[in-house]
């Protein structure tokens, strides 16, 4: 096969996996359970088979194995061309990480939830897979509606997914994050179209343009003017700032999180939010690049903000998942803070975040899943100690705080300093005078944030598993022994994480390996936007001595 | 003879592999042999770094005037083109990318701090072999030792900040997971967080140097990228020409901020940006060598295992900070304010803790005070910006590892026949039980009083002559100005200037202050000096003299330890007599390079001290007598006075304790105390047998608020009486719990109610909004034909009005 026919089972797979579903679950509970890994495992195969062939520098940064489908053509009316809407998909830098993540991250919760779902199984799985062919569906999407589709697409699974195998207060959580979603998503589809309608106008050919590429060049070549750039650029940032979340819209995630079951939480965290920031990356920055400059300072303070805040409300959280919720809202903050500051540091470790980020809290709250499987609670003052009792998990555990703590030598590191360095060159070299105070309030705001991040994890893990063990009795008539019945990782549970740790590790020994792959083309997306001359310093600063041997001036 | 270029990397890849080793294999089949691993690589990797020593000994005679170093890149860690548009003096702004290598150097500094980790890792696992035995967790244990030893290995040789700082964390975590390693005490696991959490403040710091030295200087590569020889060459043709920026700035990205070609054109950045670098690093160097204010974390982190403070929080891992300001020395001979600012931080720090260390009772936290005061003294050494100051710290670090190591391991060793007691009210007079313990201990507590000929004595008289010899610097400079009458004026209207390092370039006002500063400082060392004589001999009599006292969790059998942990011991205690034999202050450039064998003209081809600003300040060319004879004055009378007070009777410990914690004063000013007086009684009696009972009651009642407000002050100095500050280690915990810890996370608390009843109703809120309007609708929807008919016209008439 070549690739693009690959790409393109990839993500038709778990579609027809989700179809399967329905006569699997008829023939039992651990058939259901072993086609769904099947189907996630090839899906991952083909996945990463496209991706080792996706070229080691990056190519041009134009996109890789290329499907294309005319979808929906309109016939021509009156002289005007018609519509063009394709079924186009293809991978390029930007999204070939995120595609392998969600692939990847899908495996590990079809295992979690291996027997922690016990109740209509074979529709989970269903709605699981569900779930994988729209979250690859939208990173392959070269068009825009087809983009929108899936967007949409995403929600409806998942919506089951906490509706039905939620915790106690899982209707209005379900609820609250569809709306909300959805709230925004319908601005932002009104925003795309009036970017499709603009372009239509200008172009000079009246063809309605979908595809995204041809769009952004449409668009670059003849930008919308200033204030209806700024009224497109808040209509694509409601939808996508809801998504990543972004402060203050993050209120749906704690909730949607607490109330999700296990492998909902992991594919929320680990991709879902992702595709908010890659919007941005993808829609706002490249297509709007002046609305984009004018906002900056705006979307810095939001997400230096959200740091800020996600680490500080998570510090006083007494409850697992909404400590790891509002990490996740800090965690973002940092990606946005990247990819705002539109320079090559800020905009590869933002992008590189989003997968850290995907791979570390996924994994956090994979664990939060097997310690709430194994005590059914999640308050932190239960638990203690739990470090004799579970040594592997506790091993994993603190793997993947480090690795959320921004470790060096694990993959969160390579991200945070990217980013970081990225917001301090902007602020402190390449922002205009008047800026950079304020930039550099954010910059420092934004280190402390790392600070914060170490805080409120240690503090988890020393509660949950250091000190001496305490473990709730165990009210469930099912289980005589509390103690005899909790058990370490378990193989199949330890194949859920491995796969997530060894990247957790790659990234983090070898960062370049990633990046280099996705350098061009976010450099082709993010450079318009990138100011355009950087101020000088030092120019005429005077501080700008030496004082090489000979060169001192002795006194007369 | 050998490759040094392999050397430098099997010396941190050999403890790795066994840190691999015993967390793979550890648990399930080496068991109770774990050691066997750690020792040997780490052994391994001291003989190579021992190898790494003499093979640098021996090129750096020939190599060039700039300095010896060899880099070794190992791979590409990341790699962004285009990265950064630099913009430089004088220059159009260019592209820099934004390389980073896992790359080592090979140098003197790096060949001296490899030495010194490898061989007290090495000692300390032998004794960890006997100590842990039998500790559930001994795997564990041998596998994070091995883990840091790789990783501080790392930091000492790397050449790029950013892998600095990766390996600056790296050892931050071994530090986290090992004073955690008894997780199951939760002060244990709460002293790893808040060490980790102190380091990371640190961090915090360091991080923004780090930004800052890549926006200043676009490349954080220690060295130059391209070939030293032509940059250099280059450089000295460009250096001639005074309109140009040298040559190394011009080309931003191939010459490292502490490459040799920088160095020798000097193209570093002075005045606020330089200061900060300067000070942020230092900030990161506060955190790792637990200096003033980030001191807090290092002696809650004794509650690790003793090896584990020996080798980590004594020897090794605190000196990184060192480490680093001596390696980042051209950064700070560009700004001198920077340089007074550390041997501020260093000379407060050595005294406070010197001072806290006195009343402690805690073995261990003596110990560890200790090290946080004569880390100060190697700060003191570093700021003094001298190539003696620097060198001396540098030596004070390399002695200090040993005697610090050995008097760790000697509490460890007690620690062990005592059954875990450390607090020394309890147990007392076992030199007859442990006589090799008492020996080795010994020698290592006269090494840090500072008592000749032992090792302490020479490192210490070294930084102390080095801040003498910056004074008495400072006091020529501004004699001679005076002499010259006001010529300071170019220096100080040259803004040019005023970033350089050299002393003609100081301003007047940065002399006095600096007199003041190293004036100050050299009294305050020369105190502590001798604090530093009393504690430690407080804590040696206290434990190994006096009556034989053994606490219960002995069980009736303490020893001495086995042969596996008095062997180190013995080892660490000979080269805390004889490190100081390595010392030979004289350094003299013009002798010819074969006849350089001290340890300063060692350290002295590293690159950053060779060449630039700091080689020509002049180093120490000789002993100086008056300095030595002070120092060693000031600490036989810490003996002396240690020996007075705990040798036989304690009533005068209990005199002077309770005249420090001003138990006179307060007694004397316990107001209920007039009421007592007879006359006073007598008074009373005598005004009320007159039918004056009110005026008496009133009389008394004022007399007593008078004396309240006049005594409040000394109440509070009942709280806060020398004593009690450092027993309570001047309330520096106490200030951050409720300065810092406290309020953020009330702070946080209120956010979080925040989070869930405003901006959350705010969302709600809005999503009533449509139900809302809905349901106004709906009540219109009535189904009446008459309703909607008068609507209707009503709404016509309103169209038709507004028509009108």
């Amino acid at each position: 096969m070549d690739n693009s026919q690959i790409l393109l089972a990839t993500v038709l797979l778990p579609l027809f996996g989700a179809i399967l579903m329905g006569p699997c679950a008829r023939a039992g509970d651990q058939v259901a359970r072993g086609v769904a890994l099947l189907v996630t495992c090839v899906t991952l195969y083909f996945a990463s088979m496209v991706i080792h062939r996706f070229p080691a520098d990056g190519g041009t940064g134009q996109a890789f194995a290329v499907f294309d489908y005319a979808w929906f053509v309109g016939a021509d009316v009156a002289m005007a061309p018609a519509p063009r809407i394709q079924f186009n998909i293809g991978l390029d830098g930007l999204s070939v990480w995120l595609f392998g993540l969600s692939a990847l991250l899908m495996v590990s919760a079809v295992l979690i939830s291996w027997t922690a779902i016990r109740d209509r199984v074979g529709l989970f799985y269903g709605m699981l897979l569900l779930l994988e062919s729209g979250c690859l569906g939208v990173f392959v999407a070269r068009d825009i509606l087809l983009f929108y589709v899936f967007f949409e697409f995403t929600l409806i699974p998942l919506f089951f997914l906490v509706g039905i195998w939620g915790s106690e207060d899982r209707r209005y959580a379900a609820m609250k994050f569809f709306l909300f979603t959805l709230a925004g998503s319908v601005l932002t589809f009104l925003g795309i179209l009036a970017l499709v309608l603009w372009d239509q106008h200008h172009s000079g050919t009246g063809q309605m343009r979908f595809m995204i590429d041809e769009l952004t060049t449409g668009l670059r070549a003849h930008p919308l003017p200033p204030g209806l750039q700024s009224l497109v650029f808040l209509a694509l940032f409601a939808g996508f700032a809801i998504k990543v979340p972004l402060f203050p819209l993050h209120t749906w995630l704690p909730l949607a999180h607490v109330q999700a079951p296990t492998a909902g939480s992991v594919i929320l965290a680990g991709v879902l939010l992702k595709i908010g920031t890659y919007g941005f990356v993808r829609f706002s920055i490249p297509m709007l690049p002046d609305a984009s400059r004018t906002f900056s300072p705006w979307m810095l303070w939001l997400a230096a903000i959200g740091i800020i805040y996600g680490a500080l409300v998570a510090l006083v959280q007494s409850d697992i998942k909404r400590l790891i919720a509002y990490s996740s809202v800090s965690h973002l903050g940092f990606c946005m803070l990247g990819l705002f500051a539109f320079n090559r540091p800020g905009v590869q470790g933002g992008t590189l975040q989003m997968i850290n980020h995907g791979l570390s809290t996924g994994g956090l709250f994979a664990i939060v899943g097997l310690i709430y499987e194994r005590y059914h609670t999640r308050e932190i003052r239960d638990l203690s100690g739990l470090a004799r009792r579970l040594p592997r998990l506790a091993c994993c555990m603190l793997l993947f705080t480090f690795s959320s703590i921004g470790l060096p030598g694990l993959n969160g590191f390579a991200g945070e300093f990217l980013i970081l360095l990225g917001i301090f060159q902007r602020a402190y070299s390449e922002s205009a005078f008047a800026y950079q105070g304020q930039m550099l309030a954010i910059a420092v705001l934004s280190v402390s944030g790392v600070v914060l991040g170490a805080w409120y994890m240690l503090w988890l893990v020393q509660r949950l598993f250091f000190g001496p063990l305490r473990e709730p009795a165990q009210h469930e008539p099912t289980q005589h022994d509390a103690a005899a019945g909790v058990r370490d990782l378990s193989p199949r549970e330890f194949l859920a994480l491995a796969p997530l740790l060894v990247f957790v590790i790659w990234i983090g020994l070898q960062p370049g390996f990633f990046l280099n792959r996705m350098g061009p083309t976010l450099s082709r997306l993010t450079d318009a936007a990138r100011a355009p001359s950087p101020v000088v310093r030092f120019q005429n600063d005077p501080t700008m001595v030496r004082f090489a041997s000979g060169q001192v001036s002795t006194r007369e | 003879m050998f490759a040094i270029e392999k050397l430098i990397l099997w010396i941190p890849a050999l403890p790795l592999l066994a840190a691999l080793i015993t967390a793979l294999l550890g648990p399930k089949f080496l068991r109770s042999t774990c050691h066997i691993p750690a020792i040997i690589g780490i052994g391994a990797s001291f003989l190579f770094s021992l190898l790494l020593l003499t093979e640098v000994r021996r090129e750096q005679d020939a190599a060039p005037p700039g300095g010896f170093e060899r880099i070794v890149t190992v791979w590409n860690w990341a790699n962004l083109n285009d990265a950064y548009e630099h913009a430089e003096a004088a220059q159009p702004p260019r592209a820099v990318p934004l390389r980073i290598d896992v790359v080592m150097r090979i140098d003197a500094l790096t060949s001296m701090m490899l030495c010194m980790v490898t061989s007290v890792a090495t000692l300390v696992a032998v004794f960890a072999a006997g100590y842990m035995h039998g500790d559930r967790g001994y795997w564990r244990f041998f596998s994070y030792v091995s883990l840091f030893v790789f990783s501080m290995t790392m930091l000492v040789s790397v050449s790029n900040f950013a892998l600095l700082f990766v390996f600056w964390e790296a050892v931050g975590v071994c530090s986290y997971l090992l004073i955690g390693f008894w997780y199951e005490k939760p002060e244990a696991a709460a002293a790893g967080k808040k060490a980790f959490l102190v380091n990371r403040v640190g961090d915090f710091g360091f991080a923004l140097a780090l930004f800052l030295i890549w926006t200043t200087y676009g490349t954080l590569d220690f060295h130059d990228s391209q070939s030293v020889d032509s940059i250099a060459s280059n450089a000295t043709a460009v250096a001639a020409d005074d309109s140009l920026i040298a040559a190394s700035v011009a080309n931003p990205g191939t010459s490292g901020v502490l490459g040799k070609a920088r160095i020798a054109s000097g193209g570093y950045v002075g005045g606020a940006v330089g200061f900060v670098i300067c000070a942020l690093l230092l900030l990161g160097a506060c955190g790792k060598s637990a200096q003033f204010p980030l001191h807090v974390w290092l002696p809650d982190a004794m509650e690790g295992p003793t090896p584990v403070s020996a080798l980590i929080h004594a020897a090794t891992m605190v000196t990184a900070g060192v480490y680093m300001v001596a390696r980042c020395t051209p950064l700070f001979m560009a700004s001198p304010d920077a340089q007074v600012l550390v041997s501020c931080v260093g000379g407060l720090t050595a005294l406070l803790a010197g001072l806290i260390a006195l009343t402690q009772w805690d073995l261990k936290r003596v110990l560890a005070y200790s090290t946080v005061s004569q880390l100060g003294f190697m700060f003191l050494g570093l700021g003094t910006g001298s190539l003696a100051g620097i060198t001396a710290a540098m030596f004070h670090l390399f002695t200090h590892a040993f005697f610090k190591a050995v008097l760790f391991l000697g509490a460890g060793s007690v620690m062990h026949a005592m059954g875990n007691v450390i607090d020394m009210r309890r147990f007392g007079g076992l030199r007859r039980i442990m006589p090799i313990t008492y020996g080795t201990f010994l020698i290592g507590s006269l090494a840090l009083a500072g008592v000749p000929p032992l090792a302490g004595f020479w490192s210490k008289d070294a930084v102390l002559g080095a801040v003498h010899d910056k004074l008495h610097l400072y006091e020529q400079q501004i004699e001679l100005r005076h002499a010259q009458g006001g010529g300071a004026a170019d220096a100080t209207t040259d803004p040019a200037r005023a970033g350089i390092g050299g002393l003609e370039t100081l301003t007047d006002g940065q002399l006095v202050c600096g007199i003041q500063a190293y004036g100050w400082l050299y009294y305050a060392a020369t105190l502590t000096a001798f604090l530093t004589a009393f504690y430690t001999l407080r804590a040696l009599l206290l434990t190994f003299h006096g009556t034989e006292r053994v606490p219960h969790e002995a069980h009736g059998h303490a020893h001495e330890s086995p042969a596996s942990m008095t062997f180190p011991l013995m080892v660490l205690a000979a080269a805390a007599c004889i490190a100081g034999l390595f010392f030979d202050q004289t350094y003299n450039a013009s002798l010819p390079s074969g006849q350089r064998h001290s340890f300063a003209a060692f350290l002295a081809s590293a690159p950053q001290l060779a060449a630039g600003a700091v080689g020509k300040t002049p180093a120490l060319d000789s002993f100086h007598l008056s300095v030595a004879a002070t120092s060693v004055l000031v600490s036989l009378a810490g003996i002396g006075l240690a020996m007075y007070l705990y040798l036989g009777d304690t009533r005068e410990v209990r005199v002077l304790t309770s005249l420090f914690n001003l138990d006179g004063v307060v007694q004397s000013l316990d107001v209920r105390r007039v009421f007592r007086w007879r006359w006073v009684a007598a008074l009373d009696r005598m005004a009320r047998r007159a039918g004056l009972g009110l005026v008496a009651t009133v009389t008394g009642y004022l007399l007593g608020a008078v004396l309240i407000v006049v005594s409040a002050p000394l109440l509070v100095a009942m709280y806060v009486s020398p004593y009690r500050l450092s027993q309570r280690k001047f309330y520096f915990d106490e200030l951050y719990d409720w300065g810092i810890v406290r309020p953020l996370r009330g702070f946080s608390r209120l956010l979080a109610s925040a989070d869930r009843w405003l901006i959350d109703s705010l969302v709600n809120f809005v999503g009533a909004v449509p139900p809302a309007i809905g349901a106004v609708c709906r009540r219109m929807q009535t189904g009446l034909v008459p309703f909607y008919a008068l609507a209707m016209l009503l709404a016509m008439l309103l169209l038709l009005a507004s028509q009108l």
